[in-house]
């Protein structure tokens, strides 16, 4: 904490800051950055200047390395190349308690807070005042001095005893600001701030960056949503593959442009995409709803069709995906399986229902990282290789060693551990799970993350022949070009709706990119 | 601490202005209040039926006679602060009452062997920390799950204690346990003093310091601590160590009570747990407190006391302490859900 336990008194925590002299222009310069990890280089000479007093955005799709650009900032990483310069001093070894009492502080995407802590409690832990220079809590201090400070900075009226947990998001964030604030911050970093706040709160918060601002703190703002890189960042710097491709003032930039930076233009030949007829539908979903995630969505996916469906955090398509495997129960809404009703209450009636789910998270969800190739593939269908109560052995291992062959899944023998296989061969036994169930509908949760590109164009030749033999396929997945190259048709989600609909042949990364950050209106074709 | 009367009114002031609060607040009133009143219930309904119950003799016996166990709670307490109260992956020192015996055996050796008081107590402190610190790096430094750690340190306790006393009574007399298990000012047992004194100096420790209050964020949220710049693990394997000292503390008590280091103190392991976890129910916030756990205490004697009065089997005690934890845990975890 830079703050010295109990010794802060009323005038050290008003929070007008006072315009020291100025060194440098830049608050904060990060040239040349470079970063590995585990051979995947997520950042290549990685550029970051921000001008002292200035609000500047950072933008950049999904794995562009936003985090990992922070994450160095804040000390959690150390950089494999380049310099961090904070202040016009270069920082070479920076770790998060340096960099706090440099006047870096972060206002984390996953609000850290306890739970069980008042708001005054949560405002000075680490710094709390105490009664009499002892070491004891001076509770009513810390609550007046809590209230006051809501008071004074936010004009919240915020009650101190009230318990963090029992707070909306956008009451915690108020929370963690104030807290960052007691600090006394130069830079203030927002990592996704609006994630989980609605339009009325996001407008209060840009109110506070506003008056953050003008009171001389510098500001890092990452988002997705462009919108509001143009409402309130003076400059913003585009990440792409681990670099920097420019720094332009959002509000001279349109918004176009923007996108056309985030996306890149090299669309390689790794789809394969055979003869796929569309036939009577597979999946139908009419005005399914979840509170706090998405309503009133509606859509159609055909037998032999492969539909896409993006969306960035908060925009509900992770959820949704998740209600129709039931993981999670919908609010409203009906889900009809080949013309049948659904009722996908719990992931093990989806399965009967003939669904198959690959979730995102592999190694939690999609695998059982200590049993075998075989048993991960059959897990889903014992049913089929059994006779009677018992397994038929013999059949099992056919059916794996068919599954194995036909999927070219890299593995010594059938009965090598899964989690001594790649990323990649890894998903191919996710697949194979559902393969050997022969389901009618498969949920895809970004399939090709953490796989490398021999193996993506593999995955995308067995999605592809998933839905040429019939099967409905719907992909959900944040990499634009993957959805283009796979898809018959795309979904966008925004917000909770289902903002585009339109056949992957008539559109471009760069609209669906509009169209997930809100500015490309709603879109359906016909 | 802060006071529990707290109004959830936010003004709806400026543009912040808030939504009415989040569910699951009205319920933990509920609990904590339905709590309060079994403690009340019970009570009453023990002094409507069971004969003598409402003596103040038998009332200060019953301090008395949880003291021991009481103790064990209050190291408890500290761990389940320290390590949040999951009930898998949280703090929790299943070594306690194991703990309790060894110090009792090395106790009453150390004073057989001819040593006075002096040494007998150094040599139980000793002990106690020594298991607290042993805990410490199972779970600090090893990074074991503290239920299989404190599980394993168990065991070493109970086999360490059976090589020094070959499962036999070793009987013990020394000036500090005349004291202990003597005179009674104003009707309470020493021992009953000794709960309200450990009890005392760990309220003000947990709720009163600042100390306390990192503990709390510690086991509440480690990566919000480690945000706020806390040494996590240090809080962590200071709650161990205080969970050592209370078992030696409460391994004096012991000896005072039955004049002797006696076999079977891994018995008094569910009672513990019970008092801890039942204690959370009385705090606003579901969570550990000293005061919830004195409190428990007492409940958990005042029904052994009263069936005793009433003549039911004390057989029935284990049963409605299984029930107790069953509906405790039931209660807060899913609250904790709904509140998420």
């Amino acid at each position: 904490m830079a703050v010295p336990s109990g010794s802060a008194t009323a005038a050290e925590m008003s929070m007008s800051q006072t315009t020291e002299p100025i060194a440098a222009p830049f608050a904060l310069e990060m040239r040349d950055l470079v970063k590995d990890f585990a051979g995947v280089r997520a950042l290549d000479r990685a550029n970051l200047h921000v001008r002292r007093g200035s609000v500047h955005g950072l933008i950049g799709q999904n794995g562009a390395g936003k985090s990992t650009l922070i994450k160095l900032l804040a000390g959690i990483h150390a950089p494999d190349a380049g310099s961090i310069t904070i202040d016009g001093v270069v920082q070479s070894h920076l770790t998060p308690h340096r960099a706090e009492q440099l006047g870096v502080h972060f206002i984390h995407q996953d609000r850290l807070l306890v739970p069980t802590f008042t708001v005054a409690e949560s405002l000075f832990l680490g710094a709390e005042p105490r009664r009499f220079g002892l070491p004891l809590l001076h509770g009513a201090r810390m609550r007046r001095r809590a209230a006051e400070i809501l008071r004074d900075t936010f004009d919240v009226a915020l009650p101190p005893d009230a318990l963090v947990g029992e707070l909306n998001a956008a009451q915690q964030q108020l929370v963690q600001i104030t807290r960052a604030l007691l600090n006394r911050p130069k830079v203030l970093v927002f990592d996704e701030p609006t994630a989980a706040l609605v339009r009325r709160e996001v407008d209060s918060l840009f109110a506070i960056i506003g008056r953050l601002r003008d009171q001389g703190i510098t500001i890092v703002y990452i988002s997705h949503y462009l919108h509001e890189i143009q409402e309130i960042c003076g400059s913003v710097t585009v990440l792409r593959n681990g670099t920097d491709v420019g720094t332009v003032d959002p509000r001279a930039t349109p918004m176009t442009d923007l996108v056309s930076m985030m996306v890149a233009r090299d669309i390689h030949d790794m789809f394969p995409r055979s003869r796929r007829v569309a036939g009577a539908p597979v999946l139908s979903v009419a005005g399914l709803g979840l509170a706090g995630a998405f309503n009133d969505v509606s859509l159609t996916v055909r037998r032999g069709e492969i539909v896409g469906m993006t969306g960035l955090v908060g925009s509900g398509a992770k959820e949704l995906l998740r209600c129709l495997f039931g993981l999670q129960r919908a609010d409203a809404g009906r889900v009809e399986i080949d013309g049948a009703a659904l009722r996908p209450r719990s992931p093990a009636a989806a399965v009967a229902g003939g669904l198959a789910l690959v979730p995102e998270d592999r190694r939690g969800h999609g695998v059982a990282l200590s049993l075998s190739v075989r048993e991960n593939t059959t897990i889903a269908s014992l049913d089929r290789v059994a006779r009677g109560p018992l397994i038929d052995f013999a059949g099992e291992r056919a059916e794996v060693d068919r599954l194995i062959r036909e999927l070219a899944i890299k593995t010594p023998d059938r009965d090598t551990m899964v989690r001594n296989l790649s990323g990649g061969n890894q998903q191919k036994v996710v697949l194979a799970k559902w393969l050997s169930r022969q389901s009618s509908l498969y949920l895809l949760d970004e399939p090709t993350v953490g796989v490398d590109v021999g193996a993506k164009v593999e995955i995308y030749r067995l999605i592809d022949g998933l839905a040429a033999n019939g099967a409905g396929v719907l992909v959900l997945s944040s990499d634009l070009l993957e959805l283009l190259g796979l898809c018959d048709r795309i979904l966008v989600m925004y917000r909770g709706r289902i903002v585009c609909d339109t056949p992957a042949a008539a559109t471009d990364s760069d609209a669906l990119l509009l169209h997930a950050t809100g500015v490309g209106g709603t879109a359906h074709a016909a | 601490m802060p006071p529990d009367s707290v109004t959830m009114q936010v003004a709806p002031a400026a543009d912040a202005a808030a939504p009415p609060p989040r569910r699951g607040e009205t319920a933990r009133k509920l609990l904590r209040a339905g709590s309060l009143l079994t403690f009340v219930a019970v009570f009453a309904v023990f002094a409507a039926t069971a004969p003598g119950f409402l003596n103040a003799g038998n009332l200060a016996n019953i301090v008395g006679q949880v003291a021991v166990i009481g103790v064990l709670a209050l190291g408890m307490t500290l761990v389940v602060v320290g390590g949040g109260n999951d009930v898998v992956r949280g703090g929790i020192d299943l070594s306690l009452a194991n703990n309790l015996g060894l110090c009792a055996a090395v106790y009453a050796t150390v004073l057989g062997d001819g040593w006075g008081d002096g040494a007998a107590l150094l040599a139980t402190a000793a002990t106690g920390l020594l298991v607290g610190a042993v805990n410490a790096v199972s779970v600090v430094l090893l990074g074991i799950l503290p239920l299989l750690a404190t599980l394993a340190v168990m065991n070493v306790c109970a086999g360490l204690e059976l090589v020094l006393t070959h499962n036999t009574v070793v009987a013990a007399s020394s000036p500090v346990l005349d004291v202990i298990a003597g005179e009674y000012p104003a009707g309470v047992p020493v021992l009953g003093y000794v709960l309200l004194g450990a009890t005392a100096v760990l309220f003000v420790v947990l709720q009163l310091t600042p100390a306390g209050l990192r503990l709390y964020a510690v086991g509440g949220h480690r990566e919000a601590a480690r945000a706020a710049g806390l040494p996590v693990g240090t809080y962590v394997a200071a709650s161990y160590l205080g969970s050592g000292l209370c078992a030696a503390l409460a391994s004096l008590l012991s000896v005072a009570l039955l004049s002797g280091s006696t076999t079977g103190s891994g018995d008094m392991l569910l009672s513990v747990v019970v008092t801890a976890l039942l204690g959370v129910v009385f705090s606003r916030r579901l969570v550990a407190t000293i005061p919830g756990t004195l409190l428990s205490a007492l409940f958990v004697g005042m029904l052994i006391n009263g069936f005793q009065l009433l003549n039911v089997s004390s057989y029935w005690v284990n049963g409605v302490q299984g029930v107790l934890i069953l509906l405790v845990v039931a209660a807060t975890s899913t609250l904790r859900r709904e509140a998420r």
